[in-house]
């Protein structure tokens, strides 16, 4: 506590004198910014202000000043981005009220795979040697093919420019014994540049119930490795080579009220890309990629009394996928990109009869150009081939008009699909406590009939023949709409959207079992909606200070919920009397998870003489609900496990000295606020960095 | 005095019963009760085979029973049978001798106000009347973490009871107390019972 303490008066301490000597900053010549380029959007190089797509980019410079480490962190601090638990107790984003499952996450380009029940934790990814990230909201599937219905997540490394070695290292120590320690160096020696990168993150975790056995986050610590090699073999051919190695153990032992469990779990991902980029002319170029990915996870639980295995699980998967991309530029600054690839998935995990795998074919092309000269208009559609269910043909409309140099409205309809995961499609899991059995679709007419031959079946609820017509991919159909305004000290945006799905895969019962309990597969029948309107705004009141807000409305339900309300046939439980009551539409919350107000406000202030920045952001979310709890299989007023709203402060101060170090001090969660129910949340975290740049 | 008082009753009833021979009956009004608590234990569960004697219910008494004979609905752990049909198969379960019915029927306790519609079915080999199971029949199961047994809401079981009268009941809670924090397998339930025979009507 008294480390807390002091950390606070230093830091306190630090506002004060950099108040004082920033009276006489150099008045520096206006910073000509830079003007940000986003590669997600459209695959080529696009002006972020010029783009018809909502798009958020989040910068070097920011995550460094932010103090931030991990790539959730930094995310969760843009408007309309979350990282939420779902009811699976695993973390991952949430973009426009859309979950995690229908969020596609790159590196350089290139998917990375590996999710938990559907969750991709962006946890996973540190941010030590990020150019930048950028998030484009809405579908792109008609580029990145299947879970781009939501958004997609770039994350841009950087390339050395300078023939003199440069780098960084720094450790970062933190509550909960949370240490960060970072190496990244890189130098370009006139055809041949390279970076390597690593970093090793560790902490104690944390427990937020300290009256319950156990933590709530176990001890873990994780290595990131990454090597990436560029060379010139001429004016017309350069290549991009990297690799990269995540591996994380963490303690997985967990005491419940009777028993205690020991183990220990592991992941391991291997990336591996390479790139050779063909440049024809000035106006056409080619890229010819080559892609693989592993992700592993392996969970071992033993009984702490008796050492019996009690559980032992794997997750193998691996993704194979070349590709090529061929740009070319017209007189006029058209652009024609087209793109041809093939993908390969595999996946081995327990619970599956067997190693099973996928492949698909897929084709796409993009135009992007200029109508009028103030019209600019991206149109693009892709096509997959695959497997496993049906093709799916993606297209994308994005307009943009510029209304006067500093207006423009833009606006896009974009498609957007998700391929049944192997999960849905083969999983054979039989719960040993309970005794309930989930099915994958595509063994659940084999499964059952062995269970019904063993006689563990009742009755089969549904007719075989439902069980015959493949699962579809679920898909979405996004529109956004908006206004942004951009001018030297300030900018704005305005963007309304919404996202219609259908063919959601949920489970349902298909069969009883003799033990009363039920046999579930996957099926397509959710329709949901998310809508609502983002407004960020930037302003910058001297050269010095920044300030920046950003607001999401949001509304997300299930449109066959909404129906069964109109009609009267959804009912809850009256706390008091415990008798069932009509739910009324105005009672109907929405989806799990998904609050309707998230707000951010943000300082960024720079004491250019001190060479120092200081920055506080908030962070606020409103209400919003774990799960159901009366039985009605949806959320209304009547439920119990409603988060209340929270907001959160984090606070960063940086100096630097000695021309090569910078001290970093602060305070994430500053208010200290914590409940049980916001598990990912701790409580008030300080931590001190000392980095050396070269 | 209070002898008195019955014994005023009993005759008045006496009396207006014989006064309206040749009118039409005056219905006796519905009744309208709760019960908390019942017990209903169940062995095994859980992967394991289940077993255990059923606590039988009596809608004519509105009490537990461990007659053979003079009961309407039995309870076992989230298992509701009826007197009604055949055995089912599990184990220690009771003998059908009568000719109970039972419905679900969708609807707040207060609107399910006849059961002139509903459409009875019966125990059978293998099946419950009430079917067992997570949203099957009349509770969710939330699983983990918290693995609590809901009612559904809106889910009201009607019953033609052995001696042909209905009755609608309302499952309240799982738990003593109604309170989800304490021991399961204790039924509160509020229920409505039509004491003239063959009077659908629930009000």
């Amino acid at each position: 506590m008294k480390f807390e303490s002091l950390i606070i008066c230093v830091l306190a301490g630090f506002v004060v004198v950099n108040g004082y000597t920033q009276e006489k900053a150099i008045d520096t010549t206006l910073v000509n910014e830079l003007q940000e380029v986003v590669l997600t959007a459209t695959r080529t190089e696009r002006q972020l202000s010029s783009l018809p797509l909502p798009v958020t980019i989040v910068s070097q410079e920011t995550i460094k000043q932010s103090g931030t480490i991990r790539l959730n962190e930094i995310l969760n601090e843009q408007t309309g981005i979350i990282t939420v638990a779902d009811e699976s107790g695993f973390e991952g984003i949430q973009i426009q009220g859309i979950a995690s499952d229908y969020i596609l996450i790159l590196i350089d380009g290139v998917p990375l795979v590996g999710r938990k029940a559907g969750n991709f934790d962006v946890n996973r990814l540190t941010v030590g040697n990020i150019k930048q990230v950028e998030v484009v909201k809405g579908p792109s599937s008609s580029l990145y093919g299947s879970e781009a219905l939501g958004g997609v997540i770039n994350i841009i490394t950087e390339k050395p420019k300078s023939d003199v070695l440069s780098g960084n290292a720094s450790y970062r120590i933190a509550s909960y014994t949370q240490q960060d320690i970072n190496v990244d160096i890189k130098q370009r020696i006139k055809k041949l540049g390279y970076g390597v990168f690593a970093n090793r993150f560790s902490s104690e975790g944390y427990d937020l119930t300290p009256d319950t056995a156990g933590q709530t986050v176990n001890p873990f610590e994780n290595y990131t490795f990454n090597g990436r090699l560029y060379y010139d073999f001429s004016d017309q051919f350069s290549l991009f080579l990297s690799g990269r190695l995540y591996t994380q153990y963490q303690d997985a032992g967990f005491t419940t009220n009777i028993t205690s469990f020991e183990g220990d779990s592991e992941e391991q991902e291997w990336n591996s890309h390479l790139r050779l980029d063909h440049k024809w002319s000035d106006d056409l170029t080619t890229q010819y990629e080559f892609y693989y990915t592993n992700y592993n996870a392996k969970e071992q639980l033993a009984d702490s009394s008796s050492g019996d295995i009690v559980s032992d699980s794997d997750f193998d998967q691996r993704l194979l996928r070349p590709e090529i991309r061929t740009t070319y530029a017209f007189k006029d600054r058209s652009k024609l990109t087209l793109g041809v690839g093939f993908q390969y998935d595999q996946l081995d995990r327990t619970f599956f009869d067997k190693q099973v795998d996928f492949n698909s074919q897929y084709v796409y092309a993009q135009y992007d150009t200029h109508l009028i000269e103030r019209l600019n208009v991206i149109t693009g559609a892709r096509f997959d081939n695959h497997s496993e269910y049906s093709n799916q043909f993606s297209p994308k409309l994005a307009l943009r008009y510029k209304i006067t140099e500093t207006l423009a409205a833009k606006a896009s309809i974009g498609y957007g699909f998700k391929a049944p995961d192997f999960r849905q499609l083969y999983f054979d899991f039989t719960n040993s406590t309970v005794g309930y059995t989930i099915l994958g679709y595509n063994v659940a007419l084999e499964k059952l009939n062995e269970l019904q031959a063993q006689g563990q079946i009742l009755d089969v609820v549904v007719p075989e023949s439902s069980l015959k017509v493949p699962l579809e991919a679920e898909s979405s159909i996004g529109y956004n709409a908006g206004l942004t305004y951009k001018e030297n000290r300030w900018n704005a945006e305005l963007n309304f959207f919404r996202n219609d799905f259908k063919n959601l895969i949920d489970t349902r019962v298909i069969a009883r079992k003799t033990n009363g309990q039920n046999v579930f597969s996957y099926f397509n029948f959710d329709k949901i909606y998310t809508t609502g309107l983002e407004c960020n705004t930037n302003y910058r009141i001297t050269d010095n200070i920044r300030l920046s807000a950003g607001y999401q409305l949001l509304y997300a339900f299930d449109k066959e919920k909404e129906k069964q309300i109109k009609n009267g046939e959804v009912f809850a439980r009256d706390p008091e009397t415990n008798q069932a009551v009509v739910v009324s539409r105005s009672e109907y919350f929405g989806l799990v998870n998904r609050s309707r107000h998230n707000a951010n406000f943000k300082v960024f202030y720079d004491i250019v003489s001190a060479k120092a920045n200081i920055n506080l952001r908030l962070l606020y979310r409103s209400k919003y609900a774990l799960f159901d709890t009366n039985g009605n299989d949806l959320i209304d007023d009547y439920d119990t496990s409603f988060v209340n709203g929270f907001a959160i402060a984090n606070i960063a101060a940086s100096k630097t000295f000695y021309e090569n170090f910078t001290l970093q001090i602060g305070a994430n969660n500053l208010f200290d606020y914590t409940k049980d129910n916001i598990p990912t949340l701790p409580g008030i975290q300080l931590y001190a960095k000392l980095n050396y740049q070269f | 005095m209070k002898k008195l008082s019955i014994l005023f009753l009993v005759l008045s009833t006496v009396l207006i019963s014989c006064s309206s021979d040749d009118d039409a009956p005056v219905p006796v009004p519905v009744k309208s009760e709760k019960i908390s608590n019942l017990e209903a234990p169940q062995t095994g569960g859980q992967g394991q085979p289940v077993g255990g004697v059923f606590t039988k219910f009596d809608f004519e008494t509105g009490k537990t029973t461990t007659s053979d004979t003079a009961w309407d609905i039995a309870f076992r752990g989230t298992t509701i049978a009826v007197n009604g049909g055949a055995v089912t198969g599990t184990a220690d379960e009771p003998a059908r001798n009568g000719n109970v019915g039972a419905a679900i029927v969708t609807g707040t306790f207060a609107g399910v106000t006849n059961a002139k519609d509903v459409t009875f079915g019966q125990d059978a080999d293998g099946v419950f009347a009430i079917p067992t199971g997570s949203d099957n029949g009349w509770y969710n199961y939330a699983g983990p973490p918290t693995h609590i047994i809901s009612p559904i809401p809106g889910k009201i079981l009607v019953f033609r009871t052995r001696n042909g009268h209905y009755a609608k009941v309302e499952i309240l809670s799982y738990y003593k107390d109604e309170d989800t924090s304490k021991d399961s397998k204790h039924y509160t339930f509020n229920y409505v019972y039509n004491p003239n025979k063959g009077d659908t009507s629930f009000e």
